[in-house]
């Protein structure tokens, strides 16, 4: 009770947690668990006590993170920049592998499979995870090669009837059908910033993925083109689980179910978003959440 | 407003002119140099122009030519090799006796048979191997001029100086008035300049061999810098792993780029001539000289030309599950290309400008012969310029300016391929 | 690196929101000198003192609006998240409370008004005895309700929960205490409805000190306590204490 007892000059909320003594022994256990509940009941990626380290071990950006993503679930993963959420985000279909001297320990799993397994084909892994990124990158070719060229290289469609299919049914789900079912030879980079993301995300499910990873889908997009993807994340969710990136907090309280709060490499809280935002339980999530980060 | 505020802006005023009258001052230097620029680009043109232009043009004497059986086929077998090997400046030489009987000294003959170019005859020995029915029969010929007729038909001998100091003494001007008179002596465009090799008579000598020489030349280098440069270019930026090898080997290809071409000269003659055994003169050799001279331009491009390709391209391809060579193959080259083409056009225009490394590997030889191949001794054009800057005769300087205008006029195509190039495939994200 | 703050890294949002509890802090003086200026209109048997405080309760009425707009448009600027949420929120129905706190207190200052501005016979000293003490009472919680509110004081505000369970029984004694002065004295039947009537304000007035101690709870540790007794609330705020 001794905490709350401060008064609202020092801000009610930002001891809420914090002992007040002895401020330097604290910041090293402040982050030892994970506040909140990590599992889930139907878990279809886990993270076990997974470690990042760029540099070849020289800098620590992910720091012992234990996680899951539920089937059907949008989990938000939001924090300050820098606080290893691209990163984790980028480990789950092993995006980082192309960085040079980046290394994962622990166990990240899709269901029964292992990520990180050396005999696990990358190109296999991609087609069950796909991945939206933070500025629209549609290929500048035309909208109906942009989205045929997943199922193109993985050979999904039988012959040209198969694949016209899918690229309908993706452009569809995308919410971008009616948009463009009449210039379909056009250039993909012709479109607005939101039709370019939404072709984005397009092009993620036409190889029917299970998971759909975001990075930041909306940080280029206007408001409306916003509003959009967030209505269509929301559609997707029925099939896909989905993980998001995101800065605005705004958006992670309306498009996830479940909020996870980084911070310097560690998982600091994850709480349904509900929790989240209204009454979070660590003391750095309401910090960062209300806007008290200086 | 307060007193500060409008100090504020009372200093600021007072300062404008000052930063104004700076702005001015700059862009008037700029002006002044981008000016003077223009003005010796225009000079060096307007020089290499007015001196070679006259070059596109050569004097002809039109000549009475009794094709004399006895002369040309005294045993009569109408034997092609017989006919080829002809006299047939005999042929001409007692033309130009009958046009000046008056002549008959021996000195005074030689200087006659002068009039023409000592490879007149060749016009004769073609119309009769096309033609043998024409021995035997008379027909008017023009043949080429010699050097200094033309070049005192193009005015550059002044008839004012003092014999001693002409080429051409005053017996030889009579002769030329005479043709004159007769309507003997014609310009016309010069199709030798354009058709035949080099030669030791100006009048005679062309372009043709140096410039498929560098047709040869550049070709192979095409061929075995662009994919060796790309390759290297695609390996180096996407696949190679960041570390002290190719560290090195990157400053060593920046190094590359700076190294005076005579070392890869004497390189190409050190391993291509002399260990590998490759014929030198030959436009393989030089190829490979040259190819060592582009590849690092073409791959400093090139790997520009990918770094400019936006990662989000690799990103979105690599996301959806492309392996890295798809990625690369259907995604990023197609984007960098337009920017490899354009550093593998302007290293070939290096290429094609290109003497000092060809000195070494023997493309200097004096070669009459239009090359046929890539293993046929060849020179190419700049080294045929060099060659021709090098000749005392007055003749071949506007033969110099004219392969120079020749040479200009390739690189400036080149280079606006280039430019074009660049401008059609461009594209913004 | 950033550091953690205790203000928002928009100073602004700290400056409205201090605005807001300015007000409130002001609200809920008034609302206690209210009751305590009315209770004495009816001490002084003083009808003008009584009109003074019903005027004044427009002033009371003036903040609520200025306050409630200024909640509105500092959560349609700042979209508060977390404990700034549940403070805004908080704050806009304690504004609400204190504004009825201001209408028990004048329908207090009303039944002086009816009393001696009318030709009825003025009640006795004795009735009129308990509508003091019990003033009295909620007047303590509500300046305790306040005082917990500002420091954010969750044991405080607990302890005018109780003192609200204890209101309850004082309002009921009350009542049996008043209908045996009416069968006592017939003369009391006058203003028996007017003083039933006070002291049912009364009690709302500790009900609303009481509201305000569970926004108090709320926003300190996020339960929301209004519905339940205070057993449940003990327990449910040690288990949250307990480390």
């Amino acid at each position: 009770m001794n905490t709350l007892s401060e008064t609202i000059e020092t801000g009610p909320d930002a001891n809420l947690i914090v002992p007040q003594e002895n401020e330097g022994a604290f910041r090293e256990q402040q982050f030892e668990d994970t506040v909140g509940d990590v599992t889930h009941p139907n878990p279809r990626i886990s993270c076990r006590e997974v470690d990042v380290y760029y540099d070849h071990g020289a800098v620590h950006a992910i720091k012992n993170v234990t996680l899951d993503i539920g089937t059907g679930e949008v989990l938000a993963m939001i924090g300050p920049s820098g606080c290893g959420k691209s990163t984790i985000l980028r480990c789950l279909n092993r995006m980082n592998d192309s960085i040079d001297g980046c290394q994962v320990s622990g166990s990240i799993r899709l269901d029964e499979l292992d990520i990180y397994d050396k005999n696990l084909d990358v190109v296999l892994l991609r087609a069950q995870i796909g991945m939206v990124f933070q500025k629209p990158n549609p290929f500048p070719k035309s909208i109906y090669d942009n989205v045929a060229y997943g199922p193109k290289i993985h050979g999904l469609a039988k012959d040209k009837t198969d694949l016209d299919e899918i690229v309908q049914t993706s452009l569809e789900r995308a919410a971008l059908w009616e948009e463009v079912k009449d210039r379909l030879g056009q250039p993909g980079t012709g479109l607005s910033g939101g039709q370019q993301q939404r072709l984005c995300i397009a092009r993620a499910i036409a190889v029917s993925p299970e998971v759909i990873l975001m990075d930041e889908p909306c940080s280029a997009l206007d408001p409306i083109a916003t509003a959009k993807v967030e209505e269509l994340i929301d559609e997707l969710r029925q099939q896909y689980t989905i993980a998001i990136v995101t800065h605005s907090m705004q958006q992670a309280a309306r498009v996830s179910q479940r909020t996870a709060y980084f911070h310097l490499g560690h998982l600091v809280e994850v709480n349904t978003t509900d929790k989240v935002f209204t009454n979070p339980q660590h003391h750095l999530t309401e910090a960062y959440i209300t806007g008290r980060f200086g | 407003m307060t007193s500060p505020a409008n100090s504020t802006v009372d200093i600021v005023r007072a300062g404008l002119p000052k930063r104004y009258a700076r702005e001015r001052r700059f862009r008037l230097m700029g002006m002044l140099a981008i000016g003077l620029g223009l003005v010796f680009v225009a000079i060096l043109f307007l020089d290499i122009f007015s001196k070679g232009y006259t070059a596109f043009q050569q004097t002809y004497v039109r000549i009475q030519v009794h094709y004399d059986g006895s002369v040309i086929d005294p045993a009569g077998t109408e034997n092609p090799d017989t006919l080829a090997f002809a006299d047939y400046m005999a042929l001409l030489k007692q033309s130009l006796r009958e046009v000046f009987p008056e002549v008959t000294d021996r000195r005074a003959k030689r200087d006659l048979y002068q009039l023409v170019s000592p490879g007149a005859g060749q016009v004769l020995r073609d119309r009769v191997l096309a033609n043998p029915e024409i021995v035997g029969t008379t027909e008017e010929v023009w043949v080429l001029a010699n050097d200094d007729i033309d070049m005192l038909v193009k005015g550059h001998i002044d008839r004012d100086l003092p014999e001693s100091n002409r080429r051409l003494d005053d017996r030889s001007l009579a002769w030329f008035d005479r043709l004159v008179d007769q309507d003997a002596i014609e310009k016309r465009f010069n199709i030798t300049f354009f058709s035949s090799g080099d030669s030791r008579q100006p009048e005679q000598a062309g372009i043709a061999g140096a410039l498929m020489g560098s047709f040869y030349t550049l070709l192979l280098t095409l061929l075995f810098s662009f994919p060796l440069a790309v390759g290297s270019a695609i390996f180096l930026e996407e696949f190679a792993p960041k570390n002290k090898w190719t560290d090195l080997i990157e400053i060593n290809i920046n190094n590359l780029a700076a190294v005076p071409s005579i070392i890869f000269g004497l390189l190409g003659l050190a391993v291509f001539i002399n260990f590998f055994g490759v014929p030198r003169s030959t436009p393989l050799v030089g190829a490979l000289v040259l190819t060592l001279m582009t590849l690092p331009t073409i791959i400093i491009a090139s790997r520009s030309a990918l770094k400019s390709v936006p990662p989000s391209i690799r990103e979105a391809a690599m996301g959806i599950g492309a392996s890295p060579l798809q990625t690369q193959f259907h995604h990023v080259l197609p984007l960098a290309m337009p920017g490899m083409l354009t550093g593998t056009i302007i290293g070939m225009a290096q290429a094609l400008g290109e003497t000092a490394p060809l000195l070494m590997i023997g493309m200097i030889a004096f070669i009459v012969d239009v090359p046929q191949g890539f293993t046929d001794p060849a020179t190419v054009l700049p080294v045929q310029i060099f060659l021709w800057a090098d000749s005392p005769e007055r003749a071949f300087v506007e033969r110099t300016s004219a392969a120079i205008m020749v040479l200009l006029a390739f690189l400036i195509t080149m280079n606006l391929t280039a430019v074009l190039l660049r401008k059609r495939f461009e594209r913004r994200w | 690196m950033e550091t953690i703050g205790t203000s928002h890294t928009v100073h602004r949002f700290d400056y409205e929101l201090n605005e807001i509890a300015k007000l409130v802090d002001k609200m809920g003086a008034l609302a206690v000198e209210q009751l305590r200026r009315a209770v004495k209109s009816l001490k002084k048997e003083d009808p003008t003192r009584a009109h003074k405080v019903i005027n004044r309760d427009r002033k009371l009425n003036d903040l609520d609006v200025e306050a409630d707009e200024k909640i509105i448009q500092l959560i349609a600027k700042r979209a508060p998240m977390a404990s700034d949420l549940r403070q805004i929120i908080t704050l806009g129905k304690v504004v609400t409370d204190l504004e009825r706190t201001g209408d028990e207190a004048r329908k207090i200052a009303k039944l002086c008004v009816r009393i001696y501005e009318s030709d009825h016979h003025i009640p006795s000293e004795h009735i009129l005895r308990d509508i003091y003490s019990m003033s009295k009472y909620v007047n303590q919680m509500l300046k305790l309700a306040m005082d917990a509110f500002s420091n954010l004081n969750v044991q405080q505000a607990f302890g005018v929960l109780l003192m609200d369970e204890e209101l309850e029984e004082q309002f009921d004694a009350t009542l049996r205490h008043l209908s045996t002065f009416v069968m006592q004295d017939s003369r009391n039947v006058g203003h028996f409805v007017d003083i039933v009537l006070g002291i049912r304000a009364l009690e709302r007035f500790g009900g609303h000190a009481k509201n305000i101690a569970g926004h108090v709870i709320f926003l300190a540790t996020a339960h929301d306590v209004r519905h339940l007794d205070a057993d449940e609330i003990q327990s449910l705020l040690n288990i949250e204490d307990s480390p």
